[in-house]
């Protein structure tokens, strides 16, 4: 049995984490397609999808709510939905808007936050609120939702340990000393910075003003003022979050190409998650190019008295050229590979091949599920 | 197209999604233009700082520093960049701390939204004007951040100078409008690789620029993409099937002895980039059909983690497909 499917068995959450580009919304969304074809009730929450993986979900615009793949799409697929696939594509700014309801101490409150510009800058512009909101939502669907296993993807962050860093970060903006300093005093003197008793903060204000103007600095009091009273819930919110990611039921995979950067920041990642006490449950070593035999020997001399010679000779000498290209990758990956086996034990990953399709329809993800669950692991010729 | 002609505007601003290539096409571009005895400076804005790597420098700084003949390196951070602003503009001469702290970086550009980008582009324009700097260049190259939709960088300062009506930053905001659309000062060259998801986003920005943003582009680049190697003769030969033994003949000649399993992989390899190939080609039809700017191919380089010679190749490559522009 492959990693990932003991961990499809045995864990409610598998978050799929890893660098841009690397395959996370796929997998996610292969993830979630076998666990139903194995008779679990399933939740992908995805971030990202391609217009056609979307599609393929069912999944036409921005929607927190679970949406039901039919079984049609499993069937036409050659596919057996024993169980359910719900998926949703995370919505930030009303995940946001709940989370405020929720701890606001009263609806007007509420609404003053949710009305304010600043508040409204947040959920578009400030770096780590959409993982901190795909954070909230995966704490609720947990709670709430009666999902045998909820997989989620994550934000296309360039670096994948922004993801983890994200939640605290916007926690600790919110209560940034460096704000304070010159927000509450500002916001004491009734939004009249010349009446600020504190000299230095009242010059770093004047130049904050002429920076961003008076009425976006009034916004910000107004928003950092409603606040107050509210943080007391969100940092114990935060903690209830953290600690669901970090019990049993938790697993982390983190995806990564075989790329020499991507290796390594995938590795970087997993100790990350370890020292931070988060379960790493498998490394998925995605888009690796296939080995289709052992290297043909072939010397540039013979490769150029055949490109000289009839048809049939100038296409053997393509045909070499072009397997001479792609063992070059190959090699290289695997050289990528081995180096990645000496940190992370080869039983903790799978690998799935470079598919010569798309992966952005059923047979796809079922192609891709197919290598993720394989019951043995892809020969390799050696 | 006449090189000079190409490297006429001073900024050549290489904009796309994360991972499609900025940063390689950005050092090619350098060194095309280098090789035509400009004095190059690549701003890297992007968070990965991948550059330095391709040059064999050592990381850079928030100053140009040479990384080799003719080609300068600098890396623009907001937080040095609004620390500059100050230093400029209110003639701080001691920032203080408070200014240049992360926290504060955040607060200001999400009340401001779009001032980040500002900050960025406002290093780019001193550069251009050769001001707070010792070095003066002929061209700069823009490798422009991923993080976000491309679309936010540039649309940063006519959002913001639509957003205020007066003061400083508002005077600034225009500034940088002006430079942007001035087709004699910079051009965005749009980079994205034979995709789905970069493909729709490319094309969404393109046509931003040209109706929106009134920026002017030069030729879009496909990167990435698979060599067309076999003749549609051949094509039909391979999804046929093939005289093995005619081929082996062939090998035996020139003293290659070829076996059944050899056989299996060299049309496998085929059948994947026959396959992959195709593929590509639906993505690249979209795009070239979605846009009005010439499409550059670049190929799809099997040597991953490329290097100095690499780059050089693949700007030898660009040259060749601008002249013939
Ligand atoms: N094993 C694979 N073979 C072929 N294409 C793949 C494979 N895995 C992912 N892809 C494709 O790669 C692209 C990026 O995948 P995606 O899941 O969107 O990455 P991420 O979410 O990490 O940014 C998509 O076009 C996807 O269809
Ligand atoms: N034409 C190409 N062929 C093969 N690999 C490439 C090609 N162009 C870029 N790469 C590789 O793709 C990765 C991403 O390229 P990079 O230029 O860093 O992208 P970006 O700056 O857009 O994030 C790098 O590992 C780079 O070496
Ligand atoms: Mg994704
Ligand atoms: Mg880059």
């Amino acid at each position: 049995m492959s990693v990932v499917s003991d961990l499809v068995d045995r864990k409610e959450i598998i978050v799929c984490a890893g660098s841009g580009g690397v395959g996370k919304t796929t997998a996610a969304a292969a993830i979630g397609m076998h666990a139903a074809t194995r008779g679990k009730k399933v939740a992908v929450l995805t971030i990202d999808p391609a217009r056609r993986l979307a599609s393929s979900l069912g999944l036409k615009e921005l929607s927190n709510e679970p949406h039901r793949v039919s079984a049609r799409k499993f069937s036409a697929a050659g596919l057996e939905a024993k169980g359910e696939l719900y998926a949703m594509m995370l919505d930030t700014k009303t995940t946001f808007d709940q989370v405020v309801m929720k701890y606001a101490p009263s609806r007007e409150q509420a609404e003053k936050i949710i009305g304010n510009r600043f508040y409204r800058n947040i959920s578009s512009t400030l770096s780590g609120t959409q993982e901190y909101m795909a954070m909230e939502r995966l704490y609720e669907l947990h709670a709430e939702g009666g999902y045998d296993l909820i997989v989620i993807d994550t934000p296309p962050t360039r670096n994948a340990l922004d993801f983890l860093d994200a939640p605290r970060r916007l926690t600790d903006f919110f209560e940034s000393r460096v704000l304070r300093w010159f927000l509450i005093p500002y916001m004491k003197a009734g939004g009249g910075f010349m009446r600020v008793a504190n000299v230095a903060a009242g010059t770093f204000l004047r130049i904050v003003k002429r920076i961003v103007g008076a009425e976006v600095l009034d916004d910000t009091a107004e928003f950092f003022g409603s606040l107050e009273g509210m943080y007391d819930g969100f940092k114990q919110r935060a903690r209830e979050v953290a600690a669901l990611l970090h019990s049993q039921v938790t697993s982390f995979v983190v995806i990564t190409s075989p790329a020499e950067q991507s290796v390594a920041e995938a590795t970087f990642f997993a100790s990350r998650l370890d020292e931070a006490g988060l379960p790493f449950g498998a490394l998925v070593v995605n888009r690796v190019h296939p080995r289709f035999g052992d290297r043909i020997e072939a010397r540039p001399r013979q490769i150029s008295k055949l490109e000289q010679g009839s048809a049939e000779a100038r296409l053997l000498a393509k045909l070499l050229e072009n397997e001479e290209a792609f063992m070059r990758v190959v090699e290289l990956e695997e050289r990528n590979l081995e180096g990645l086996a000496r940190k992370i034990p080869r039983h903790r990953w799978v690998r799935v091949p470079y598919l010569e399709q798309e992966a952005v329809d059923f047979p796809g993800l079922a192609a891709i599920a197919d290598q993720l669950f394989a019951t043995t692991a892809p020969a390799v010729r050696r | 197209m006449l090189l000079d002609e190409f490297f006429d505007p001073k900024i050549l601003i290489v904009s796309g999604k994360g991972g499609v290539g900025k940063t390689t096409v950005s050092a090619a571009l350098a060194i095309m233009a280098a090789k035509a005895g400009h004095r190059v400076c690549i701003a890297e804005v992007d968070e990965k700082g991948t550059l330095p790597a391709i040059f064999g420098s050592e990381g850079l700084g928030y100053e140009p520093s040479k990384m080799c003949p003719g080609i300068w390196g600098l890396r623009i951070i907001p937080e040095e960049s609004l620390a500059e602003y100050l230093r400029v503009q209110y003639h701080m001469k001691r920032i203080s701390k408070a200014f240049t702290s992360t926290h504060f970086v955040d607060y200001i550009t999400t009340a401001a939204p779009g001032l980040k980008d500002i900050l960025i582009l406002g290093k780019i324009w001193y550069l251009e004007q050769e001001r707070t700097t010792k070095e003066r260049f002929d061209t700069i190259v823009v490798d422009a951040p991923a993080a976000g939709h491309m679309l936010t960088f540039l649309s940063a300062p006519s959002g913001l100078s639509d957003a205020l009506r007066v003061g400083p930053v508002r005077r600034q905001a225009d500034w940088l409008v002006q430079m942007l659309r001035d087709p004699k000062r910079a051009r965005v060259h749009l980079v994205t690789l034979p995709e789905e998801m970069p493909v729709s986003e490319t094309l969404e920005t393109t046509r931003a620029l040209e109706e929106r943003l009134e920026i002017a582009q030069g030729p879009l680049f496909a990167n990435a993409v698979y060599s067309e190697l076999f003749t549609p003769q051949e094509e039909k030969k391979l999804k046929g099937t093939i005289d093995r033994a005619a081929l082996r003949t062939q090998g035996e000649a020139v003293g290659l002895a070829l076996d059944d399993e050899d056989f299996d992989a060299l049309f496998s390899y085929a059948r994947f980039l026959r396959s992959r190939r195709s593929i590509q080609e639906t993505h690249l039809r979209n795009l070239r059909a979605g846009t009005g700017e010439p499409v550059i191919e670049l190929p799809f380089l099997f040597s991953a983690g490329l290097a100095l010679p690499d780059v050089e190749n693949l700007a030898d490559v660009i040259e060749e497909k601008v002249e013939k522009l």
